[in-house]
């Protein structure tokens, strides 16, 4: 995403660089990483502060197991060579994989993963996951750890397992207070080593004692610190870096046509949706949401709104292609773009039009107030085009474009009609994400801060299909499970999905081959994502 | 002596009224620092870590405003500014020295050169009226101010960077250069530096040539410049020491004050260039709400205002004799 600012910036620049400019390509075996992240580094590497842990797990510290979130939750032995669920989905065990070093030289040990976990218990600030609540106990038993949960809990093994960065315990355990330890040297178990930091670049080493042999090729990994889109875009343009995980205006011009070494690849991954708040008096009738669910052209949002980066979503709420194999096309083909039935539906409802107007039989307009992020100009283009979408049946819709910060707080307290929100984190299956905008356990009363569930939707029979899917780990039953929920989508259209959010992801073959493709996609490619990062850098091979 | 006194009394006052507005103000924003955070990682954390940051920041034990104000007091008349949430858990103070020095030297060094330059420029124009000098500098000096910041230092970067490739495009130092005393890297930061440093020049300069040539038009008028021209004054003597040390006056206080807020960095500077420095901070600490950055920032540049004009007053005194009867 962006500001408006930069975006202006960026054309201006786009317009500007259409010439030939010299090329300093990184030296031999080295990556370079462009992901502007809007600020620059502390050089703190705590992988418990939700700050800067995109900057260690996965390369410094790992994970017991990896989970691929583009191949809907396909796991990797990682730290862990291997792990099974027993006693009805409520124990989970870990075999701890020996020959493991930290980069100090001591071994890894289950012990170490057992500390990991009793240090997240004693310091809920570091318990980013939340991953205590659900879980009862954690034990050792020699190389087996022993993860038991209060209740069934198939769906948190993405937390526990891919989530949780394991922590050497002969150095945490001297740490008095790990909350506020920056962790400036970190020691861990990865494929890289940080060997030297300031504010504006980090630079990882390669952890030549890794243990998987032959892994990583990659020498040095760069990741300097960005405070704005520009300079982050010139720097791939130029392909000085290598990776990047941002946006950028017209791609074509500005990148792809610098290098035939350039390409791009922005897999979905979560929706960004009209999110209704379900507490109106108006927007409580269902009519009026499927009405506006009917009138909304996703297409051409997607395609004029967002330059057709990202893809339009449909009323299900599964995004595809990367979850294709648990959409209901049936359901996916119920609600599409139809502007007259949109009117037939409000009519039949008896709502009654004056002039442009809908009005409610009590004599209320149908004009509502949508908020949204104004430093995102994708956003408030896209909204634009509901607006008008919706002004064609006679809804009215004013933008109310907001600071991202006044934009949260109205969107966790609730203090809004429609919300134009694409800030759910989803998850390596459908199922994180529609848990996310449907558990009512994830909402909260006006005025009180739901954590996902921001547009209030409350119901017992999802609830329980929420509850069941934690229960089981048999994929055909938990896709059954996934329909129901898609089918509550359609019929209750708590949200209105419009498109499907993308992985920012450019990336130069000049010298350096093994990039995630579409053919590939054998973690998620985005710079930011955790530990996915980590899995990209060392599957890159240098060209010799 | 008095008129120091006088306004070193005057300094105080200030500083405590900015004090207290520096700890208002800020509290007035909507929202909370956590939510502020949340918002910042756009969806890339699970939402649970919501409760884990509000237990890390300490925003959910509520101290009152009145209590809050006095540890606000004593902390800072410790220099104790507290933690940075935006770069948690580093401490403000060292953020801010971190990013010091290279507002300082971009900031600090291009104001003093603008200042300078104007100035001569403005009192040479001036003297020179209608020379070559006068019919070309000032004007494309005062073109080149009226610019938006951002323009001029896109189309630098596009020019110089881009086509030319003489200047590295953004940054303060290249990413791959080991940091240290060095010579590569000294060289690497001033490379770095020149183009920001040039367009802060573009922007700045003609705004001191403008009020120079003016003020050194007015003083030129003046009898006591008249009797030294009949006294027989050697014509650059009566340049500085008559046209110039009066011209020069109505300017300090300007100069001052562009000194005090040279600590505020510069952050479209910053922005486009992506030049490490105080003024990104402080756009980050008021998107953050994160208070303790915030103050710490406001504070400092109060301080160095408030010095700066003190300096200027007392500088005033020792140039202008008659600033210092009335007191």
């Amino acid at each position: 995403m962006k500001r408006v600012l930069v975006l202006l910036l960026a054309v201006a620049l786009t317009a500007a660089a259409c010439g030939g400019h010299k090329s300093s390509a990184g030296k031999k075996g080295a990556v370079t990483i462009s992901n502007e992240q809007g600020t620059t580094w502390t050089c703190g590497f705590n992988p418990f502060n939700s700050d800067v842990n995109f900057l260690s797990a996965g390369t410094v510290y790992e994970q017991l197991t990896f989970v691929n979130g583009l191949k809907s939750g396909q796991t990797t032995n990682w730290l862990a060579s291997s792990y099974k669920w027993s006693n009805a989905n409520k124990t989970l065990s870990f075999t701890i994989r020996k020959g493991v070093k930290w980069t100090d030289g001591k071994p890894l040990t289950a012990a170490d993963v057992l500390f990991t976990f009793n240090l997240i218990k004693k310091f809920p600030a570091l318990d980013l996951n939340a991953s205590w609540a659900v879980l009862k106990s954690v034990t050792q038993k020699g190389d087996q750890i022993v993860v038991e949960f209060k209740t069934a809990a198939v769906p948190y093994f993405y937390y526990i397992a891919d989530q949780t960065p394991i922590v050497p315990q002969h150095i945490w355990s001297k740490i008095a207070n790990p909350v506020t330890y920056k962790d400036p040297h970190p020691t861990g178990s990865g494929p890289f080593k940080m060997a030297s930091c300031s504010p504006q670049v980090i630079k990882y080493q390669k952890n030549s004692g890794y243990w998987q042999k032959g892994k990583p090729t990659i020498e040095t990994v760069y990741y300097p610190a960005f405070t704005s889109n520009d300079p982050a875009n010139q720097q791939l343009a130029s392909g000085k870096a290598q990776w990047g995980s941002q946006f950028i205006p017209n791609i074509k011009a500005f990148y792809l046509n610098k290098s035939k070494n350039n390409h791009y690849w922005f897999p979905p991954t979560v929706n960004v949706s009209v999110f209704i708040n379900l507490t109106d008096p108006i927007l409580k009738d269902v009519a009026v949401r499927k009405a506006m669910a009917y009138a909304i052209d996703r297409q051409k949002v997607a395609e004029v709104g967002e330059y057709g980066y990202e893809p339009a979503s449909n009323q299900t709420g599964i995004v595809t292609p990367t979850f294709a194999s648990w959409l209901d096309p049936t359901l996916a083909k119920q609600v599409t773009y139809n502007p007259q039935k949109a009117i037939a539906i409000l009519q039949a409802a008896g709502y009654k039009k004056k002039g442009d107007l809908f009005y409610t039989p009590d004599g209320k307009p149908l004009s509502f107030t949508m908020i949204n992020i104004g430093g995102y100009s994708d956003w408030v283009a896209s909204a634009q085009i509901v607006q008008q979408n919706l002004k064609a049946i006679g809804i009215k819709i004013t933008p109310e474009n907001l600071s991202s910060t006044t934009y949260d707080a109205d969107n966790y307290s609730g203090k809004f009609q429609l919300s134009y929100n694409g800030n759910l984190s989803g998850g390596p299956a459908p199922y994180y994400e529609l848990r996310q905008l449907l558990y009512s356990k994830n909402s909260a009363p006006i005025g009180k801060n739901a954590s996902t569930n921001w547009e209030r939707y409350i119901n017992p029979a999802v609830d329980k299909l929420i509850d069941s899917y934690a229960a089981t780990a048999d994929p055909a039953k938990q896709h059954e499970i996934v329909r129901r929920l898609q089918k509550a989508m359609v019929t209750d259209i708590p949200v209105i999905p419009v498109t499907e959010g993308v992985d920012w992801y450019q990336y130069n073959t000049k010298d350096i081959t093994g990039w995630v493709t579409e053919q590939n996609p054998y973690a998620q490619p985005a710079a930011y994502v955790y530990p996915d990062w980590a899995v990209v850098l060392m599957n890159l091979k240098p060209k010799t | 002596m008095r008129f120091v006194l006088r306004r070193l009394g005057f300094f105080v006052v200030t500083l405590w009224a900015a004090v207290t507005l520096n700890f208002l103000i800020p509290r007035l924003m909507p929202g909370n620092a956590v939510i502020a955070m949340m918002s910042r990682f756009k969806g890339h954390v699970n939402p649970n870590a919501m409760h884990a940051l509000e237990i890390a920041f300490g925003v959910d034990n509520h101290q009152s405003f009145v209590s809050a104000y006095f540890t606000y007091l004593g902390n800072i008349a410790r220099g104790d500014f507290g933690t940075s949430l935006t770069f948690f858990p580093d401490s403000v103070s060292h953020q801010v020295f971190q990013a010091l020095p290279w507002t300082l030297g971009l900031v600090g060094v291009t104001t003093i050169l603008a200042f300078v330059l104007g100035t001569l420029i403005g009192l040479v124009g001036a003297w020179r009226r209608g020379g070559v000098l006068d019919g070309l500098l000032p004007p494309i000096f005062v073109i080149t101010s009226a610019f938006p910041y951002f323009w001029l230092a896109l189309l630098a970067i596009w020019l110089f960077s881009i086509k030319l490739g003489w200047f590295p495009e953004s940054g303060g130092y290249d990413t791959a250069t080991t940091v240290g005393w060095t010579w590569t890297f000294a060289v690497d930061v001033v490379r770095h530096s020149i183009l920001p440093a040039l367009t802060i020049l573009l922007t700045a300069i003609g705004g001191w040539i403008l009020t120079m040539r003016n003020n050194t038009i007015t003083v030129l008028t003046e009898d006591y410049v008249r009797m030294a021209r009949a006294k027989g004054l050697k014509p650059w003597r009566i340049m500085w020491t008559y046209a110039g040390r009066n011209a020069i006056l109505p300017n300090l206080v300007g100069f001052a004050m562009s000194l005090g807020f040279v600590v505020g960095g510069a952050i479209l500077v910053e922005f486009v260039f992506n030049y490490p420095g105080v003024g990104w901070m402080f756009l980050q600490s008021v998107e953050n709400q994160d208070y303790a950055l915030m103050q710490g920032l406001f504070l400092m540049i109060t301080v160095a205002v408030l010095v700066a004009i003190l300096a200027a007053d007392v500088a005033t005194a020792a140039l202008d004799p008659r600033t210092r009867e009335r007191s």
